[in-house]
């Protein structure tokens, strides 16, 4: 893997960036509907004057091409502008959020990987047997249940039939003075039905394209090579037939990140998650247009990242793609 | 004495959408220290069948070995304890596959992969295993083998590839080696170097050579002993050159016409009316019959068994009956 490569696709992912940027101005602000009503309806009523003074303050009296230009020199200083709603800083009131969005979505990617991929190559290894079949049916009905749905089922068990997961909010009140490793513990603790809910879409089919994928890997003349060297099933299995494996589901893990984080804003609804989805939610309903695009902003952001990573780590796993 | 290898009356089945079909019939070879056993035959007629067998890697199921005996050494094969057949498959048995451009797995260097076979069959460590890997590489005649230890698959040609899998069979001198048409996917000047270098490495590690093909060339050079074999049977077996200047089964003759020779002014070349019947519509009779010129009643109804009739073993009751 080579450096101008990487600074390369950084600098793709830049202009991505700039486009998504432009994009969201141009489509909050095809919206319809004065965001300085909006703001002097918070205040209380308003007169012309003091809209025409909000427009000045904002400066939603300029041209749409310069609030562009103002708007993307901002965000170049990471500033996102001061939320009508909220009357703070937009970047603070997504700084405050972005952490637990991030624990949230990234364990959800990583469960949904690591179980999906274990259950779809037990799955591959028999494709016959019983766990292949589990694994089938699992896919078909995790995928096909919305997270809403699967979120409020867990609730349901989880809140009245056994109670041994909490189903609200990441941390418990109780538990505010206490030291920092009873707090870490606390937030997995609250994690584990949000991760999972967000998860279960994904792990199914993870396994399902794992079980697919492994299959075709296994019936390839290189793993006739392995095993006529001697090797285990267990090497034969994870080491020459995954890595291979992998590939597409790499793939399709980089592509779903999108779809994940939008899930990660149901999944906050339904949880009480302090993340940014609740933040979105919120913004939507108040027309608070800084804030929410400041959540596209980051969001997008998160995408591009979780795209450019998923190139390198195909370039890493495999060596066909590097050099190119 | 016994010879090393020994395939004794051996029948393997495969499952199907017909019902089970009978892919090697009472079939007897073996192969000693030093020797070269040539298995011709067409596509399908059973002689990789033969060498998976030996290997212990016919996929059950569908495939079953349904009676016989593989002995090396003496030591019974079949029924042999997973753990014991590893420990053979890649050290004292060996073989080579027949597509060089697929049979190495593509996210490891050839390096790592000779390295491994080393390492599942030696008590060496990574880095003299690598070392050994190098040595191979130097011995199998690839220039400058400490760079191209660390190539992928993909950055070798095919001849380069098939020295690969020669060197990875060859790294734990095997007792036995297995060759499924080595040359075939290789240009006609690469085989003859691959031929050679077979050569030399039975001269070098005195091990017995399987070498299956179709191609009679190749016999010619290559083997000591030849086994014709049709539709999973062997139907004549003598030496290379008995069976090259005098063939007697039918089928024998036939695949010995259909070598083109240079100098011989012939417009067309000859060929074997007709394919070898599917598995699943084999009758009671000869296999052969329905391609057969010399086709008589009783070679429809009973199966000819192998055995010296005149100049050398063979199964027809055309010889047999001395009107052939």
């Amino acid at each position: 893997m080579n450096t101008s490569y990487i600074l390369r696709r950084l600098f793709y992912g830049l202009l991505l960036m700039l486009g998504v940027v432009v994009l969201n101005f141009l489509l909050i602000r095809m919206a319809p509907g004065d965001p300085a009503v909006v703001i002097a309806g918070e205040m209380g009523g308003a007169t012309e004057e003091m809209l025409e003074s909000i427009r000045e303050e904002y400066g939603l009296n300029k041209p749409l091409l310069v609030q562009l230009g103002i708007y993307i020199g901002d965000i170049a200083r990471f500033d996102l502008g001061e939320s009508f709603f909220f009357n703070q800083p937009v970047t603070h009131l997504i700084g405050l959020r972005i952490g637990p969005t991030i624990l949230l979505v990234v364990t959800a990617q990583l469960l949904s990987i690591v179980l999906g991929v274990f259950l779809g190559v037990i799955a591959a290894r028999k494709p016959n047997g019983i766990m292949s079949a589990f694994v089938s049916v699992f896919a078909t009905i995790g995928y096909a249940v919305p997270v809403f749905w699967t979120g409020i089922m867990l609730i349901i068990l989880f809140a009245s039939i056994v109670p041994i997961f909490p189903v609200e909010g990441m941390q418990s009140v109780r538990l505010r003075d206490a030291n920092v490793f009873v707090k870490a513990l606390d937030i997995l603790h609250h994690l584990v039905l949000p991760a999972f809910t967000l998860a279960i879409i994904y792990l199914a089919q993870y396994a399902r394209l794992s079980r697919a994928s492994m299959l075709e890997v296994l019936g390839s003349d290189y793993i006739r090579t392995a095993r006529a060297k001697g090797a285990s099933e267990k090497s034969v299995l994870f080491k020459h037939a995954l890595r291979n494996a992998a590939l597409p589901i790499l793939t399709v893990a980089g592509l779903q990140f999108g779809n994940l984080i939008s899930g990660a804003l149901l999944v906050e609804t339904v949880f009480n998650w302090p993340g940014m989805g609740r933040l979105a939610f919120d913004s939507i309903l108040r027309r608070d247009y800084p804030t929410i695009m400041g959540v596209l902003f980051f969001a997008s952001f998160m995408v591009v990242i979780a795209n450019i990573l998923t190139d390198l780590s195909y370039r890493l796993a495999d060596p066909r793609l590097r050099g190119r | 004495m016994s010879a090393l290898l020994e395939i004794d009356d051996l029948r393997v089945t495969f499952g199907t959408r017909y019902g089970e079909v009978t892919a090697l019939d009472s079939v007897s070879l073996h192969v000693d220290a030093g020797e070269t056993l040539g298995v011709v035959g067409e596509s399908g007629c059973g002689k990789s069948i033969t060498a998976l067998s030996v290997m212990g890697l016919i996929p059950q199921p569908p495939g079953k070995i349904a009676g016989g005996s593989i002995r090396l050494n003496g030591e019974e094969l079949i029924g042999a304890n997973p753990a014991r057949l590893r420990g053979l498959r890649g050290g004292d048995v060996a073989m080579i596959f027949q597509e060089p451009m697929t049979s190495l797995n593509p996210v490891f260097t050839v390096g790592d992969q000779i390295a491994e076979a080393i390492m599942l069959h030696q008590n060496v460590d990574k880095a003299q295993a690598l070392k050994d890997a190098i040595a191979l590489l130097d011995r199998v005649g690839i220039p400058s083998p400490d760079a191209r230890a660390r190539d992928y698959p993909h950055q070798l040609s095919g001849g380069m590839r098939q020295r690969v899998m020669i060197a990875m069979a060859v790294s734990c001198r095997p007792k036995v080696l297995i060759a499924d048409e080595p040359t075939t996917a290789l240009d006609v000047t690469v085989q003859a170097q691959i031929f050679d270098l077979l050569n030399e490495i039975q001269r070098d590690f005195g091990a017995a050579i399987v070498l299956i093909t179709h191609d009679m060339g190749a016999i010619s050079e290559m083997a000591d002993r030849v086994a014709v074999m049709y539709a999973g049977r062997v139907i004549e077996e003598a030496s290379a050159d008995d069976v090259l200047d005098y063939p007697q089964h039918p089928y024998a003759r036939g695949l010995i016409d259909c070598i083109p020779a240079l100098g011989r002014d012939d417009h067309r070349l000859a060929e074997i009316p007709g394919v070898v019947p599917p598995l699943h519509l084999l009758g009671a009779g000869c296999a052969f019959a329905e391609r057969c010129a010399h086709k008589q009643d009783r070679c429809g109804l009973e199966k000819p068994l192998l055995a010296a009739h005149g100049h050398h073993p063979v199964a027809c009751h055309g010889i047999e009956e001395g009107r052939i």
